[in-house]
């Protein structure tokens, strides 16, 4: 689907929504354009059930644009810096760059339309006030109108509307996930300051290549409600396994289906589902090749997207 | 005898009588009971940790292991390589988690603990199977967050998980064995 087709079924998406209350709106509004304008640097917390990790990111913004850097604080210093729409992993235990370009089009921002399309799958409402690492913060409650997808709690400074912390909630209000900053500061960052601290020159790099591209005869029986198909790619995957891509959204959740062959596979299959906090990995074997269907939605969602596969020869 | 029991219990006996006392304990169907009791007692009064559904299932699947194991410590040429007391000690060990497992099993029923266990088996009948997380956990995750609308809002904090050591990397010799 191109951008412009895009725009227009999230146009109509949008018209058919019930509307939410301007001032919701306008919170997340004004996260969205921190995050896009503000330069910060800070330590975060990111915590699920089975692990709490400490990590550093800092943001960089000038007239030519953005660079963000994320650095984890515990274990092997791994970092990430993403300029414009290329992604590097910085991985010093294995001497590894990992490359990932978005081709078709930008990181997906939430535009005006977008954030008004949210009200079809998610009620919007303002909760309490908390203050978080020093900000005066204010939550935007994201709940979902179905258990296809989970709920979002996002505490914003009132001020700047820098967001502070979010938390995912499923469908018994239990917490999932949660990103909190422990400390931030807005502004004074420097170009420096995100640049890598790994001399690279000599590491081995994997390039996704990739490129808007589509495998003929595969798609889903039923598409989940709510979620649409955004993107269609071809890519590789680690040791350059090629790889096709379709990526599903609701607006603010999405599932990555990967299709790869089964030929030269080192390993069998395990059917099943893995998880690791709000992100599900569901696997399973369709016509001699390997689903893997990937989102931060609930283990039904995402194995219901998986067993939705399906391939029909092409005529 | 009671005195004794309790001592071994709390750590408090050296190994020769610990040997000692366990194998008079596994003559005695009186002091047997009392071990028993006293353990119970404790357990309830550590309550709260015996009513949490994480410890329970651990203690289900230890005790089953150990059960499983049985057969294995019996077998004639197991018997040649192990001394006679180590076998005692070892049939003894099972037969106490096995007491211990009726005893746990005696007070399932009670209104604040039968609910965990039952509904463990209940969601587990609709649950698909669980496995481990593919090895390249990490580039699906790499190349599927750059279309998460949630990095509009939160920036690259999710791409955390893209780099994320797993514990089940660490887990892998252990899990061969």
């Amino acid at each position: 689907m191109s951008a412009r087709a895009y725009a227009l079924a999230l146009a109509l998406v949008s018209g058919a929504a019930q509307a939410q209350a301007p001032e919701t709106l306008s919170w997340l509004r004004k996260i969205n354009d921190a995050t896009q304008k503000l330069s910060y640097s800070g330590t975060f917390v990111y915590q699920n059930n089975s692990r709490s990790e400490t990590s550093r990111i800092t943001r960089y913004v000038d007239a030519r644009g953005d660079i963000e850097k994320l650095e984890v604080m515990d274990g092997v210093p791994r970092e990430i810096v993403r300029e414009k729409d290329t992604v590097r992993c910085y991985l010093p235990g294995a001497r590894l760059v990992k490359v990932d370009r978005r081709t078709e089009r930008g990181f997906p921002a939430l535009v005006p339309e977008r954030i008004s399309a949210l009200a079809r799958n998610y009620d919007i409402t303002l909760g309490e006030s908390r203050r978080i690492a020093g900000y005066d913060c204010r939550a935007v409650v994201l709940t979902p109108k179905d258990n296809l997808r989970y709920g979002y709690r996002l505490y914003a400074d009132t001020a700047s509307g820098m967001l502070l912390r979010a938390v995912t909630v499923d469908a018994n209000g239990e917490q999932v996930e949660q990103f909190m900053f422990t400390q931030l500061a807005i502004g004074g960052v420097t170009r420096d300051m995100v640049r890598t601290r790994h001399a690279s020159r000599n590491w081995r790099v994997e390039d996704a290549e990739a490129a808007p591209g589509r495998l003929p005869g595969w798609g889903l029986s039923s598409e989940l409600p709510g979620f649409h198909k955004v993107v269609e790619l071809k890519r590789r995957l680690s040791d350059s396994r090629p790889a096709a891509q379709v990526v599903y959204s609701d607006g603010l959740a999405a599932v990555s289906v990967f299709i790869e062959s089964m030929d030269g596979r080192p390993e069998p299959v395990r059917t099943g589902l893995a998880s690791m906090g709000a992100i599900h990995i569901y696997t399973r074997e369709v016509a001699n090749h390997v689903i893997t269907v990937v989102g931060e939605a609930p283990a039904a969602s995402v194995q219901r997207i998986a067993n939705a596969v399906e391939y029909r020869r092409p005529q | 005898m009671n005195d004794r029991i309790s001592a071994l219990m709390d750590g408090e006996v050296d190994e020769k009588s610990a040997a000692q006392l366990i194998e008079a304990l596994a003559r005695d169907a009186e002091a047997i009971r009392t071990w028993r009791s006293y353990h119970l007692i404790g357990d309830a009064m550590r309550g709260g940790m015996l009513r949490g559904v994480f410890l329970s299932e651990r203690f289900t699947e230890r005790v089953a292991q150990r059960l499983a194991a049985e057969p294995t410590v019996l077998a004639p040429r197991r018997m040649r390589t192990e001394s006679p007391r180590l076998f005692t000690l070892s049939a003894l060990a099972a037969s106490v988690a096995a007491v211990a497992f009726v005893g746990w099993m005696a007070f399932a029923p009670q209104p604040q603990l039968a609910p965990a266990p039952m509904a463990q088996v209940q969601k587990a009948a609709d649950k698909p199977v669980l496995v481990p997380l593919p090895s390249a956990a990490n580039d699906y995750l790499l190349a599927h967050q750059g279309f998460s609308p949630r990095v509009s809002l939160q920036g690259m904090a999710p791409y955390v998980l893209t780099i994320a050591e797993h514990p089940s990397d660490a887990r892998k010799p252990e899990a061969s064995r």
